[in-house]
């Protein structure tokens, strides 16, 4: 329960309208987007300007009251879940594009730019914001920097730590911090690389420098089917290992390639392969990415592609993509509940893990759709399941537990992009020991003294020591 | 009152597709003016977790324009537009549907309240222009103007060439059935008859069927679910005269309405008329771009089409209508942004929902200010008043008509109507 004098003060602050307290109206912010996840807040505030929102973290900071930024609730994690007793801050109108500066190929952006809506912004200079989370037409870049979201072309170009330059913050006691400098880099620490990432837990970002890349005129796509999943991950190692730093390399396996060949978003994947595996190669020389494409070919057919369809025009890649982007959505087919996974191994290690969740799968007779980002041996094992059924509930929880332990055992992690949130906090002692966490929550109290800003997420607390 | 039961909601994974193709959540930013979240309050609802007299409940119902644009990004295909009207004729049980709305569906559904207040309406109208402005009266004078019939703007494009393809024989000709409708019968005549001369020019034999009426898209959309039906099964039995030939429709809202009459009267002993006439139900665009569309006179116009929700959306038409416009000689297609967009007249929503259908009008208005065309194109009635009435309302003189007035400005050009 919030008390009715702050949000007497917060509707003050951002206009009646805007700060949200009906149970119905609650309800639909109780989730973002891992729905097995739910937690009613005890209001939303949704400011309109900036100044706006440095008073509702004031007012809040003044009453002790925890504050949970949210952007577009597209997280995989719970990462913008806020209890009854905490405020979710809503960024979803802080949406302005501030400034384009494309001779130095930058940008500042308001935390609730929405992804896309930054690149369209940017194409007319030939520029581009280049980590693109499959979400991309819906997350926004706060909700990015937050997660330190990948996305299929990051193999490349990196995740979005990279392309972060400078940033406004506003701590949970209302004080106002600019990390980094848009010009290059900063003296002393590199505080902005510690807020990329941090889930909330450190304040919001109030304001977003990034780097704009230019987009490559050349890109080929390449789609190759294989009987076997464990084919598909050799074919990923044996690209690496010739030398080529392809823009994405992204993996479907038979499951997930059934539910997006049933969906509308239909790319014309085989369905009676094994996995496919989408490769694209760019840059800003015709004939050195056509080149590429060629012995990329040649190297696919040696790993057993079964068929390799090649994809130079804008309508068929962007076909050929829409399938991958779309895949998760997809899954909503297959079974209304959906557990998604985010763990990390060795590249070298993908087709043995491959095939130990394959028997993982069959162990707890569970349907497991495998689609991730190849390159990085960022697995997304995920599971659709209807939570209704008890029993099939429980099988899913172990089986993904199984999954990550044994991603950590093969050298790996709990999360590539997703974040650790809610669903994998209770995963952290399994790749951290007391100290280490003990260290993390240390800095976690240097930008948050009294836990104010997202607690309960990330940091297993009975589990950090010191 | 029957009402039909929630579902096509369950695929639902929250996975926020649809959130930035929904004007209502563009405009507020609040999840509960979103797809998701109004998927959410239906689910909730459904299950029981939350009544209908929960206020926030109808109030963020209330403010979903029906524009379907979170339905074909949806990579679930979940079935908002089902659910939503199903959740209507529920909320319509425990609270009246707003007077506004209710006083429009009465008059449209009733041709003897309809055919005196739209004949009044059409004797106002040759002052109306002068009338349009920003104000609620003179907004509402602005959507009357641009019922007018277009004619006088496709001058403008008048060039001197003489047209090419001679007329096509009439020997095997398919008919095609008109279907009337309500407003589009009562002030826009001018349409129906540019429907009826260019499909005939275009080897079709155009007709109508006496005791057809009002679609009922504005009663299921706004709750009447039962008085929906009713005007369901007058046109089903209306239109079951004549099994062999397509229906010709030339109004979005209609024609998505149409297409759901099986839906609707399931159960109903009409119900296998009701699937067979939902299954002859073509928009205009369709028929005219199906065959080789009959080239007429040149008109050197800038042509902004502006597809309507309910052809784009709803009925997932989006190209014949714009080949059907780039057929005609002369036509500049102009683009603007965000064409896809709803421009917030969503039928009687307009009328309930002033502030946010004006929010959403405005983008709306911005775009084609900003992609300056001759003429606005749009196949829809609704639309052409929103449209009509929002350029009007800023002072832009931009005519705002239906796509099949432009073919038949081509056709009355080049003589085909003179044999
Ligand atoms: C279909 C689908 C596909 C996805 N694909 C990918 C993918 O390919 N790669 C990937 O990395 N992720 C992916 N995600 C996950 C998700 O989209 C990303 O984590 C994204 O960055 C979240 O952005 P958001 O705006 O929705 O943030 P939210 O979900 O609203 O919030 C996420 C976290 O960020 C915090 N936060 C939000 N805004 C701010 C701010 N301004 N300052 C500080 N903290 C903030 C919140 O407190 C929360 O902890 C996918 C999700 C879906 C549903
Ligand atoms: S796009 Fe479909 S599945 Fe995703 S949130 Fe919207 S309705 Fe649900
Ligand atoms: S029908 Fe239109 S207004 Fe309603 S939720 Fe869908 S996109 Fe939004």
């Amino acid at each position: 329960m919030i008390p009715p004098e702050v949000l007497a003060a917060l509707k003050a602050a951002v206009g009646p309208q805007w700060v949200k307290d009906a149970r119905a109206e609650l309800d639909t912010y109780a989730t973002d987007g891992l729905p097995t996840h739910r937690s009613l807040p005890g209001a939303a505030v949704i400011p309109g300007r900036k100044d706006e929102l440095l008073q509702v973290i004031r007012i809040l900071h003044h009453h002790r009251i925890p504050a949970v930024a949210r952007g577009a609730g597209t997280g995989l994690s719970g990462g913008a879940l806020a209890s009854g007793d905490a405020v979710l801050v809503v960024l979803t109108r802080l949406n302005r594009i501030l400034k384009i500066d494309a001779e130095n190929r930058r940008a500042v952006v308001e935390p609730g730019v929405v992804n896309t809506r930054l690149s369209a912004a940017a194409e007319p200079f030939g520029l581009h914001y280049a980590p693109d989370p499959s979400s991309q037409p819906a997350c926004t870049i706060g909700g990015n920097v937050a997660e330190n979201a990948g996305g299929p072309h990051c193999l490349k170009y990196g995740v979005t730590t990279n392309h972060i330059l400078a940033l406004d913050v506003v701590l949970p006691d209302g004080e106002l911090l600019s990390l980094g400098s848009p010009s290059g880099e900063p003296w002393g620490p590199d505080l902005v690389g510690l807020f990329v990432g941090s889930e909330g837990t450190f304040g919001i970002a109030t304001e977003i420098t990034v780097k704009l890349t230019p987009t490559p005129t050349a890109i080929r796509t390449l789609l190759a089917d294989f009987t076997l999943l464990r084919s598909a991950g050799q074919a990923v190692t044996s690209i690496i290992a010739a030398g080529f730093v392809p823009a994405a390399l992204e993996i479907l396996d038979h499951n997930t390639i059934a539910a997006v060949e049933a969906s509308i978003y239909r790319a014309g994947y085989p369905t009676d392969a094994g996995a496919v595996l989408l490769v694209e190669l760019d840059g800003m020389d015709e004939l050195a990415v056509e080149a590429e494409a060629s012995q990329v070919e040649d190297l696919l057919e040696s790993a057993g592609a079964r068929s390799i369809q090649l994809a130079s025009d804008p309508a068929k890649r962007e076909k050929l993509w829409h399938g991958r982007k779309k895949a998760f959505g997809a899954m909503g087919r297959l079974g209304s509940d959906l557990v998604v996974q985010d763990a990390v191994v060795p590249r070298s290690k993908l087709p043995d893990v491959l095939d130990q969740i394959g028997e993982i799968g069959e162990r707890y007779s569970i349907s497991l759709c495998n689609v991730f980002h190849a390159g990085d041996g960022n697995l997304h094992p995920n599971i659709a399941f209807d939570q209704t059924d008890p029993d099939l509930a429980e099988r899913v929880r172990r089986a993904s537990t199984d999954i990550v332990r044994l991603c950590i055992e093969a050298g790996g992690t709990i999360t590539g992009e997703h974040g650790v949130g809610t669903d994998k906090m209770h995963y952290m002692p399994l790749v951290y020991d007391a100290d280490t966490l003990g260290a993390m929550n240390r800095i976690r109290h240097v930008f948050d003294p009294l836990e104010l800003a997202n607690p309960g997420k990330v940091l297993p607390v009975h589990s950090c020591r010191g | 009152m029957n009402t039909p039961p929630i579902s096509g909601l369950d695929p639902c994974v929250h996975c926020g597709f649809c959130l930035q193709a929904c004007p209502t959540y563009l405009a507020t930013g609040d999840e509960s003016d979103s797809p998701r979240g109004r998927i959410v309050l239906m689910r909730s609802l459904a299950r029981g977790s939350l009544s209908t007299t929960e206020p926030t409940l109808a109030f963020h119902l209330d403010r979903c324009l029906g524009c379907l644009a979170c339905e074909p990004v949806c990579p679930s295909d979940v079935r908002y537009g089902t659910a939503l009207e199903a959740t209507r004729a529920l909320i319509a049980q425990s609270r009246p549907v707003p007077l506004v709305a209710r006083m429009v569906n009465a008059v449209m559904a009733d041709r003897r309240l309809r055919r005196p207040l739209l004949g009044l309406a059409r004797l106002v109208r040759p002052v109306a222009g002068v009338l349009a402005g920003q104000s609620r009266l003179g907004f509402a004078f602005g959507m009357l103007r641009a019922t007018e019939n277009g004619q006088r703007w496709g001058k403008q494009g008048q060039k001197t060439e003489k047209a090419s393809l001679p007329a096509p024989s009439a020997s095997s000709a398919p008919s095609a059935l008109l279907f009337t409708g309500c407003i589009m019968e009562g002030l826009f005549s001018h349409v129906h008859e540019a429907t009826h001369r260019t499909l005939s020019a275009n080897g079709y034999r155009s007709t109508r069927v006496p005791h057809q009426g009002c679609c009922g898209a504005l009663h299921a959309h706004t709750g009447e679910h039962d008085k929906a039906v009713d005007l369901a099964r007058r046109n089903v039995a209306a239109f079951a005269d004549c099994p062999e030939s397509v229906i010709a429709v030339n109004s979005a809202g209609c024609g998505a309405m149409l297409k759901e009459y099986g839906r609707l009267l399931a159960g109903d002993p009409l119900e296998p008329e009701a699937v067979a006439l939902s299954q002859r139900v073509r928009d205009v665009s369709q028929l005219l771009a199906s065959r080789e569309t009959r080239r007429g006179h040149t008109l050197a116009l800038k042509v902004a089409y502006d597809p309507p929700c309910h052809l784009l959306h709803a009925q997932r038409i989006a190209d014949a209508p714009r080949a059907l416009l780039a057929s005609i000689p002369g036509i500049e297609m102009v683009q603007h942004r965000d064409a896809a967009m709803c421009c917030g007249s969503a039928g009687s929503y307009s009328l309930t929902q002033v502030g946010l259908s004006r929010t959403v009008l405005e983008d709306k208005v911005n775009a084609l200010i900003a992609a300056d065309p001759d003429v606005v194109a749009t196949g829809n009635p609704g639309c052409i008043m929103q449209i009509g009435a929002g350029l009007a309302a800023v002072g832009s003189s931009i005519p705002v008509v239906h796509p099949i007035e432009i073919l038949d400005w081509s056709y009355a050009m080049a003589g085909f109507y003179d044999e």
